[in-house]
């Protein structure tokens, strides 16, 4: 009996004492890298700067909003959360950066809960308000070469109204689904 | 447990039975023991970089602050007020997922690093969640009372928040 107690406290230290090598290499990498962004952000060639995959990414978690699936909502949402982080800012003016980063910053934000919340369908929604305006100035600083729509529901957002981004002329409202599929109007063609 | 192990030993007439009782309480309470050796790293934090404090971004009324400081700083903050029992395991391990999943939502201390838009969707964030009253969390109240927010607090905190969308 005295073999085990005796073993057990001498693992317990090992244990403990190997967690806090991990913890001292943690506040070590935290540092950061800002003269590494610096250093890019020098030339300035928009027309190679896509902001396409995020729209794509955007359209399928839209269609996925439309067919009141959450699961597949989530799906998108994190799709969305991998793509940007894949996006390659070095194509990017310090200007457009910036715009860049405050939109990307509050959009992966959504796009984050948006994934993590399959299952609850309303709050999916809700952060798709706000990530449709994100959307929307994304397009309206980057451009698009696909078609696109601006459409309006009066009724989403507790009867505030919100907008979203649609590659379809048709209606096909992602606040409310099959409950009321046509209802919306088109705003804006981009 | 140790109850348990009292009441169901002595009317036990088997000595093995016993035996085999008397092991598994004794494994548990060393288990137990060794788990109180894992003692990692407060959130206790100073406030290195002030100017990202919530504070500085806004313009925050004391009350208000005061307000936030009671009910939100002890997992939307670096710096979080420990109870006693926060040094008991497995205790402790169960508060400092949630500390950690809090901050990593919203966090007082670094709210200046977040995108002007982020910020934006971070006040209409906190606005909803306490009208619809998930925060502060019912499991977090239901020990810290004084985190409860009445009515008026929440009238307040929610004006104050209107306020600084509209500007």
């Amino acid at each position: 009996m005295k073999n085990i107690i005796l073993s057990a406290i001498a693992m317990s230290f090992v244990l403990i004492s190997c967690n806090q090598k991990n913890k001292q290499e943690e506040t070590v990498t935290s540092a950061p890298n800002e003269t590494e962004a610096k250093a890019t952000a020098v030339k300035v060639n928009p027309n190679s700067f896509s902001i396409k995959e995020i729209v794509t990414d955007y359209l399928s978690l839209k269609n996925a909003l439309t067919k009141d699936d959450s699961n597949a909502t989530a799906d998108a949402g994190k799709e969305m959360v991998a793509t940007l982080g894949k996006i390659d800012m070095k194509k990017l003016s310090s200007e457009q950066m910036k715009t860049y980063m405050d939109i990307a910053d509050d959009l992966k934000e959504h796009a984050e809960h948006i994934g993590d919340n399959a299952g609850n369908i309303a709050h999916q929604r809700e952060h798709f308000v706000l990530m449709s305006k994100d959307i929307n100035d994304l397009i309206t600083t980057f451009g698009t070469e696909q078609k696109l729509y601006q459409d309006f529901c009066p009724m989403a957002d507790e009867g505030k109204g919100a907008i979203w981004i649609s590659e379809l002329k048709d209606i096909k409202n992602p606040y409310y689904g099959s409950e009321m599929l046509t209802c919306g109007s088109v705003r804006k063609e981009f | 447990m140790v109850q348990k192990c009292l009441l169901v030993v002595p009317l036990e007439k088997n000595s093995r039975m016993r035996r085999i009782f008397k092991k598994i309480f004794f494994i548990g309470l060393i288990i137990f023991l060794l788990m109180q050796f894992y003692q990692p790293a407060r959130n206790i934090g100073f406030e290195q970089d002030v100017t990202a404090n919530f504070t500085k971004v806004y313009n925050v009324p004391k009350s208000v602050e005061t307000i936030l400081r009671t009910s939100c700083y002890d997992c939307h903050s670096n710096k979080t007020d420990y109870p006693w029992y926060s040094n008991i395991q497995p205790v402790r391990f169960f508060m400092d997922s949630h500390i950690n999943e809090g901050k990593e939502e919203l966090n007082f201390n670094e709210f200046g690093n977040y995108s002007k838009r982020k910020q934006n969707s971070k006040l209409k964030a906190m606005s909803k969640q306490i009208k619809l009253n998930e925060m502060p969390l019912a499991s977090y109240t239901l020990i810290h009372k004084n985190a409860i927010l009445s009515v008026s607090q929440k009238q307040e905190l929610m004006n104050w928040i209107n306020t600084l969308k509209n500007n």
